[in-house]
């Protein structure tokens, strides 16, 4: 009798262990190397983070009921259109269900491009794989292909709300002046596209825009322009090198904007470790800030594998748990690559509704994001809430 | 006009920085006919090395950093020398180029692997002063730069033209086995070349760092770039030409900015190089040569 009680509790011990082998793997992919390294330290470290907190709890639930631990690795595609598209490729080579990144829309882009346009068509020979996009931000990219996805900000209701908050709040401000890094793929749209259009839709007065590039060390001559415009707000579309160099010639020229609003990728520790004092009181939307429970605690956890909390960082979190959700709904096996991938496309493009850090995020039909966003303000060394418009 | 003026006066001004990367470039290459193409990464590479100084002593003076950096930079030029040079057989000349190519990669890819990328807030002298003339005005901090920059040049004259070392170091550049024969050790000339640069390109990173008042990793290519539009257009191996080359591409550059806007500014710079490389391929102070 004791031999058939231990023989049965070695069967269970060796199904444990082979529920416990069963794994699932997520390829996220981003910048690791070159000035925008700090994006996938931490998309990496949030993934990670995410993968060990979803683990924890059980795994995910499979087709036949059994349970599959999440896998994470990471690619570096070094910001770069080239290398991106020779990750995705080797990504999709293996058996990674789904890919989360990249960081660069100007990788984004092209990447999207060798996607399958319409799922399904059997005339297009692109690349059947779902993508899940935490970081590359530039407007409207994923309606480039069918297994494209995002979970980024809509820079363009952020915008429109941080322009009609002002114009509500200090009915005073008339005019607005621009300032835009034009060579950076996000930083040019979101000037061109989003927030000059934003800004006019609200009843101010665009009155002109300064032009530099990433990688500029001298702004003397925009910030004159700045100068002569006497606008009453300045709204900054630059990444944090450049945004700071901006920002120091303005306190140079003694250029003070009544306001000062920036782009949302800029609140973040960069900008604060480049140029803290100069930022002071500048006004930028984002989709994240550690101030829900939630929110701390990933921001925690991601802190546990060297990583930051920022917008960013934290749409790859919130991808871990929806694709975790999705994964559970459309039943994938763990066996069939291909078609599991299919039904986590499908079951990403039936989403109406996904539960984020902030709150509740819509989902729309072109397979983009409509996140929960709050404005924040450089307060000493911090970002602090300054507004939650929702 | 005045827009004219102040364009120019802030570009000449912030033109010595690319004077001293842009002799650095010329100073390795009359000596040793090679290039250094890692010699803007390792002076932005000292500019950071300078910042450990606000490391260990946080309430330090920004002249103490420059210092930092001084230092750095002419360890940093010793190390691309004992890398790309010294083991490297000096008659291939694709094999020290392409080493410094991987020098700057990897300097390059260090600084951002140290500072994860983020920007770093660089000390400056005088940033809050600003000369006014009605609305003509010149930044107190490029002032410095500049000043700094023509001390620079200076002492590097001095060093060159009015000591054994200088002598060794142009007899060396003008007649290597001759000055071999006269008992001259090229690798003790060579090194110190690299040293004397090196510390040169720390001081240039550092005022580059101050005068933008940030430093980042993407600052590297682009100061390659004017680096060597700098080093053709003065003439290769000349230093005073690279001197009035990079006050020249500075000014340009920033008179281009404020009629052409940003995005052909660079263009024009470029079509300046090809000016040069076809009327005056020796640069300026060469004598006029004829093309094909």
């Amino acid at each position: 009798m004791k031999k058939l009680a231990f023989a049965i509790a070695l069967a269970f011990a060796a199904g444990g262990a082979m529920a416990q082998d069963k794994t699932i793997k997520i390829s996220g992919f981003g910048a690791k190397t070159g000035p925008v390294r700090m994006f996938g330290v931490n998309s990496e470290a949030a993934l990670l983070a995410a993968a060990e907190v979803i683990n924890k709890a059980g795994g995910v639930k499979l087709a036949d009921g059994s349970k599959a631990k999440m896998v994470v690795d990471f690619y570096d595609d070094r910001c770069n259109a080239e290398e991106g598209i020779s990750v995705i490729r080797r990504i999709a080579g293996g058996d990674a269900l789904v890919a989360i990144g990249p960081t660069c829309s100007n990788v984004a882009e092209p990447l999207f491009g060798i996607l399958q346009k319409k799922a399904g068509d059997a005339s297009d020979s692109g690349l059947q794989f779902p993508v899940f996009t935490d970081v590359a931000i530039k407007v409207g990219l994923a309606k480039i292909s069918e297994w494209a996805f995002r979970n980024v900000p809509n820079e363009i209701t952020m915008y429109s709300s941080v322009f009609y908050w002002l114009h509500t709040t200090r009915p005073e401000l008339k005019t607005v002046y621009g300032g835009v890094e034009e060579d950076f793929a996000h930083s040019r749209a979101s000037w061109h596209i989003v927030m000059k259009d934003r800004a006019t839709a609200n009843n101010f007065n665009v009155v002109g825009e300064s032009k530099w590039l990433l990688a500029d060390t001298n702004f003397a001559t925009q910030v004159r322009e700045m100068k002569k415009a006497n606008a009453d707000i300045i709204a900054i579309s630059a990444h944090p090198f450049s945004l700071c160099g901006a920002l120091k010639e303005m306190a140079r020229q003694g250029v003070k904007p009544k306001v000062l609003v920036g782009l949302t990728s800029s609140s973040s520790l960069e900008t604060l470790q480049g140029c803290a004092k100069q930022a002071q009181g500048i006004i930028i939307p984002t989709s994240f800030a550690p101030v829900t429970k939630d929110g701390k605690f990933a921001a925690q956890s991601t802190a546990k594998f060297k990583g930051a909390a920022d917008l960013h960082s934290m749409a790859a979190w919130e991808n871990m748990f929806i694709l975790k959700d999705v994964m559970e709904a459309a039943k994938i096996t763990g066996k069939d690559v291909q078609g599991d991938r299919r039904r986590i496309r499908d079951g990403l493009a039936m989403l109406k509704t996904t539960q984020g850090l902030m709150g509740v995020t819509k989902r729309t039909d072109d397979r983009e994001a409509d996140k929960p966003y709050l404005f924040v303000q450089a307060k000493g060394n911090e970002w602090v809430v300054l507004h939650n418009p929702l | 006009m005045l827009d004219f003026l102040q364009a120019a006066s802030d570009g000449v001004l912030f033109g010595a920085t690319y004077a001293l990367i842009g002799i650095g470039f010329t100073l390795v290459f009359g000596v040793m006919h090679k290039i250094n193409m890692a010699y803007a990464a390792a002076s932005i590479g000292g500019a950071y090395a300078g910042l450990l100084v606000l490391k260990v002593m946080a309430a330090a003076p920004p002249a103490l950093v420059f210092l930092g950096a001084f230092a750095a930079g002419g360890l940093l030029g010793w190390m691309v020398y004992l890398t790309c040079f010294h083991f490297i057989p000096l008659s291939s000349p694709l094999a020290t180029l392409m080493s410094t190519v991987g020098m700057l990669l990897l300097i390059d890819e260090v600084i951002v692997h140290f500072t994860e990328g983020m920007p770093q807030n660089y000390p400056a002298m005088f940033d809050d002063v600003m000369l006014r003339a009605g609305e003509f005005t010149l930044r107190g901090d490029l002032l410095l730069v500049f000043g700094v920059a023509v001390v620079c040049m200076a002492a590097l004259m001095l060093l060159l033209y009015r000591t054994r070392l200088g002598l060794a170091t142009r007899a060396v550049s003008q007649q290597p086995v001759a000055a071999r024969l006269c008992g001259i050790r090229l690798e003790q000339v060579n090194a110190t070349t690299f040293v004397v640069t090196g510390l040169l390109g720390g001081i240039a990173g550092a005022l580059i760092g101050a005068s933008v008042g940030t430093l980042s990793p993407l600052l590297t290519t682009p100061l390659t770039v004017k680096g060597l539009i700098v080093t053709v257009i003065g003439g290769l191996g000349s230093i005073p030409g690279a001197i009035v080359a990079g006050l020249l591409v500075g000014g340009f550059e920033n008179v281009f900015q404020l009629y052409r806007g940003v995005t052909e500014r660079d263009l024009y710079v470029m079509l300046l190089l090809f000016v040069f490389l076809v009327f005056r391929p020796g640069g300026i102070f060469a004598a006029k040569s004829g093309g094909d």
